[in-house]
């Protein structure tokens, strides 16, 4: 019969399908926050080596001294500090709302969704007007 | 009402597609388990587990609209159309809404679910006060419907080797159990890079628990007794 | 990676962020209450606690972002040998970064 044929036909040997399409999947502010806290942290590795050589140029001399912040006038330097200012804070809040859920505070679903949307809302507010101020000093 | 639902028969299709569905709910359709019901007179094709229809056996967890649920308590009137429906992310599929469910069981088993307690046996119960049983508040209820774990990033990208709040979670219902005895030698088993320590605290679990559980506060407990413990 | 069990990764991690988060505060008070110029930043690199503070608030994000980084390696990075090689790319860069901020604050200090 069709139907036997159907139940002794050998299942195929393939890989099974995973849904994984992550833009079809609706997010909770909370993994919002918490990817920020991850892109943000890796912002921040990438801005290190060039932090420390700044660092470097600040204490050599005056006159390198003098340099870097002569170089810090360059119109693209609005973009870095867009991008460091949002990195440091987002990560900072997101950082310190972990530290506070750690303790006991905020674990409470609205309570974290209310500070999710701070730790994400705060820092580009933060990171537009630090730009804003940079570029029109 | 109209439906855009994920279809997969591995006999047949080579990858999976949406299939479009119309649909008028009967007068006593409320559900979306209903609608999926009726839908699957249309279409008998469809796949999807379902049981209880009341919320307690989990058998129908799934993808709804982009967050996990459970298909039976899911008004209708409340569903944004298209409804669409898909199965539990990051689960193998089986056919169409059915995923393959081995290796979330597996780690329930990994963390030894029953009472470990090797002390002579008293007359009748192991007594416990109520404050004691309070603390069993919030976890006993878990029906391992899955969509916690089927909605945290960290069990999507490390399935075998994480646990994940569903199996976190049944972890601590026995660590917070006073009658059992094995404490420590189940935080040692936790105390692990990838069996607890994948949890970033994102708290989606959370979200999406349909029994308004809360893994992730479970898991901060678990870390707190691990803190505990190892001081 | 057996180095850092979970725990005591986990531990290390929520210090370091704690003790950042002190000397970054610290760093911003110091900040503003000495002169603009380069003479007053300069001295207050070159005091005791001024070095110190810079020292270990380095070492500090060091050690955050070698556990940070390795768990999002751990995450993403299934393939051993790309895992290995990831890692030992950050952990030479951030080596490096500490190398050049003692280099920088012993020299401040020799020469002040």
């Amino acid at each position: 019969m069709a139907l036997q044929a159907e139940v002794d036909r050998p299942a195929p040997p393939r890989k099974a399908p995973h849904f994984l399409t992550l833009w079809k999947i609706r997010f909770p502010i909370g993994a919002i926050a918490s990817i920020g806290h991850r892109l943000s942290g890796l912002v921040l590795l990438v801005l290190l080596p060039p932090a420390a050589l700044a660092l470097d140029a600040s204490l050599r001399n005056r006159q390198s001294f003098d340099a870097l912040f002569a170089g810090l006038h360059a119109p693209w330097t609005a973009l870095l500090v867009l991008a460091g200012v949002w990195a440091v804070s987002h990560h900072l809040l997101a950082g310190i709302r972990h530290l506070l859920m750690d303790a006991g505070v905020g674990w409470r679903l609205a309570q974290a969704r209310a500070t999710a949307w701070v730790a994400t809302l705060a820092p580009p507010i933060i990171a537009v007007t630090a730009a804003v101020v940079w570029s029109l000093r | 009402m109209r439906f855009r639902i994920y279809r997969f028969d591995p006999q047949t299709d080579q990858r999976p597609r949406m299939q479009d569905y119309d649909f008028t709910p009967g007068h006593h359709d409320r559900m979306l388990l209903d609608a999926l019901i009726g839908l699957k007179r249309i279409d008998p094709g469809l796949s999807f587990r379902r049981s209880c229809r009341e919320g307690v056996c989990g058998s129908d967890a799934m993808n709804i609209n982009g967050r996990n649920g459970l298909a039976c308590i899911h008004p209708l009137k409340d569903l944004r159309e298209p409804v669409v429906l898909r199965p539990l992310p990051g689960f193998p599929v089986v056919r169409d809404l059915i995923v393959d469910m081995t290796q979330f069981f597996a780690h329930y088993h990994a963390i030894r679910p029953y009472l470990i307690n090797d002390e002579l046996p008293p007359e009748r119960e192991r007594l416990q006060s109520p404050a004691q049983r309070d603390k069993l508040d919030g976890l006993y209820e878990c029906i391992l419907c899955a969509c916690c774990s089927g909605f945290c990033p960290s069990y999507w990208w490390n399935p075998d080797k994480f646990i994940g709040p569903a199996g976190l979670l049944q972890a601590y219902r026995f660590i917070a159990d006073s009658r059992d005895k094995a404490t420590s030698e189940r935080l040692a088993f936790l105390d692990d890079v990838y069996r607890l320590y994948r949890c970033r605290s994102i708290m989606n679990c959370t979200e999406v628990c349909p029994k308004k559980l809360s893994p992730s506060h479970a898991i901060e407990r678990i870390r707190s007794a691990m803190v505990r413990d190892s001081s | 990676m057996r180095l850092f069990s979970g725990q005591s990764a986990w531990l290390l991690q929520r210090l370091s962020a704690i003790l950042v988060l002190l000397l970054l505060l610290l760093g911003i008070v110091n900040l503003l209450a000495a002169p603009p110029g380069y003479d007053a930043w300069r001295a207050l690199a070159t005091s005791t606690h001024g070095a110190v503070l810079i020292i270990v608030g380095f070492i500090a994000v060091a050690v955050h972002a070698w556990i940070g980084t390795r768990d999002v390696v751990l995450d993403y990075v299934h393939v051993p040998a790309l895992r290995i090689a990831i890692l030992a790319v950050v952990g030479t860069l951030l080596l490096g970064v500490l190398t050049r901020v003692a280099l920088t604050v012993a020299t401040a200090l020799a020469a002040a």
